[in-house]
């Protein structure tokens, strides 16, 4: 548990059309997860199909006709901010919503949706996102990331990656897609599914993954990597933010992801970014079995030698 | 909380979350101001955080200066004033450590 702000928690399931969001999430409702959270599905389509396929989760709203992450982005924030209004007008004594999961359509990439929630002036106090889930097609993941920028997009800035199909798919190409996904987006969560409940995997260690030709946008670009800082004693919290905030300023496009827990005056932060959004941090509670100080920065187009020489410029460079 | 309008106090910028209490806090914002003007002073500007209104002082050498409210404020001044983006990577930032003084 987090230190509770106040604010609602909310969970972002995105994957490709056809991944399997839905049939997972309808799996976990029944399960009893996400218990009493509100579940807002989109879908590009004007005919809702998802919603019916949920079935009876008592607290469901549907934004049909367009993707949340770009032309429905308003639809999103103004459905949301219904929420957040009807929430607040309950009076303290009763029971208010915590969670929203928000299983988006297909085709969405779920940065835009972090940043909506993030830049909205009213969202931001009242929501936080708390974790993006994508769910990957363990039989067609391998053909639509060499193919479609977006699928990669979808898989880069997950938290947690659910192969979904796994009773179906073959060993080796399952095991060449975890090496895949290890790659794309190291700092992630893997678990496996088959039709909504969880499943082993295959270890990967030893398998290739697949080489991925550059999307045409991105031709000529660098792989993305993942660097390990770690934040020792003589980095504190102010210069790495200091540091951060201008990396991200000046490289926030090719910095994909920052994800770790610090060590503050404050107590241990969570902290995270997409792009060039960065969550307001959560103060975890102690748990002194935890290695803390240790940041994973996602991203391309630098060395990630430079970025150590540069923290350590940063934390230091006033001795001088 | 603002007593008009009834929305819980502002999140605040996400690098002000390392510090909670006031000594740690005003700690932070003269630490802030440290680390901003070793990064500030090769490219001709000075930060100034005096510790008694909010936001920081970022100025050029030649006396022209503006007020911004946070850290995602002092990097679009400073890209303004000196007619760049402060970017942490840059060659002068990157020096290995028997490079450094």
């Amino acid at each position: 548990m987090t230190r509770d702000d106040g604010r609602m928690r909310m969970t972002v399931l995105g994957g490709y059309l056809g991944s399997g969001k839905t049939t997972w999430l309808r799996h976990q409702l029944h399960h009893g997860q996400f218990k009493d959270a509100l579940v807002i599905v989109n879908e590009v389509a004007e005919t809702p199909v998802d919603a019916a396929i949920l079935g009876d989760v008592p607290n469901l709203a549907v934004l049909a006709g367009g993707c949340v992450c770009c032309q429905a982005r308003s639809k999103l924030v103004s459905l949301l901010r219904e929420v957040c209004d009807a929430r607040s007008r309950l009076d303290s004594s009763r029971e208010r919503l915590q969670h929203i999961v928000l299983e988006t359509s297909g085709l969405a990439d779920p940065g835009p949706i972090v940043e909506a929630v993030r830049g909205d002036s009213v969202l931001v106090h009242h929501i936080v996102v708390s974790e993006i889930i994508v769910a990957v097609d363990a039989l067609n993941a391998l053909q639509q990331l060499r193919s479609e920028p977006l699928g990669r997009a979808q898989v880069e800035v997950a938290d947690r990656l659910v192969v979904t199909k796994i009773d179906v798919a073959q060993v080796a190409a399952l095991t060449r897609l975890l090496a895949t996904l290890r790659r794309l987006n190291p700092g992630a969560m893997i678990s496996g599914a088959a039709r909504g409940s969880a499943g082993g995997l295959p270890a990967c260690d030893d398998a290739d993954p697949e080489p991925l030709p550059e999307p045409p946008a991105e031709a000529g670009r660098s792989p993305i990597f993942a660097t390990r800082l770690v934040l020792d004693p003589t980095i504190d919290w102010t210069a790495f933010s200091v540091w951060l905030s201008a990396l991200l300023h000046a490289r926030g496009d090719d910095v994909l992801r920052v994800k770790g827990v610090a060590r503050t005056p404050a107590g241990r932060l969570l902290l995270q970014s997409v792009r060039k959004t960065v969550q307001s941090p959560e103060i975890l509670p102690e748990q002194n079995d935890r290695v803390d100080n240790i940041m994973v920065v996602i991203g391309r187009g630098y060395r990630a030698e430079d970025l150590r020489r540069s923290l350590q410029y940063f934390a230091t460079a006033e001795r001088t | 909380m603002c007593a008009s309008c009834g929305y819980p106090a502002a999140p605040g910028h996400w690098t002000d979350a390392g510090a909670t209490d006031p000594g740690d806090r005003i700690r932070a914002r003269f630490r802030r101001a440290q680390v901003l003007n070793a990064v500030l002073r090769p490219y001709g500007l000075t930060a100034h955080d005096g510790g008694l209104i909010p936001g920081l002082q970022i100025a050029t050498l030649s006396g022209s200066q503006t007020i911004v409210d946070d850290l995602d404020g002092v990097w679009v001044a400073a890209e303004r004033l000196a007619g760049g983006a402060v970017d942490p990577l840059d060659a002068r930032f990157v020096r290995t450590g028997s490079e450094a003084p």
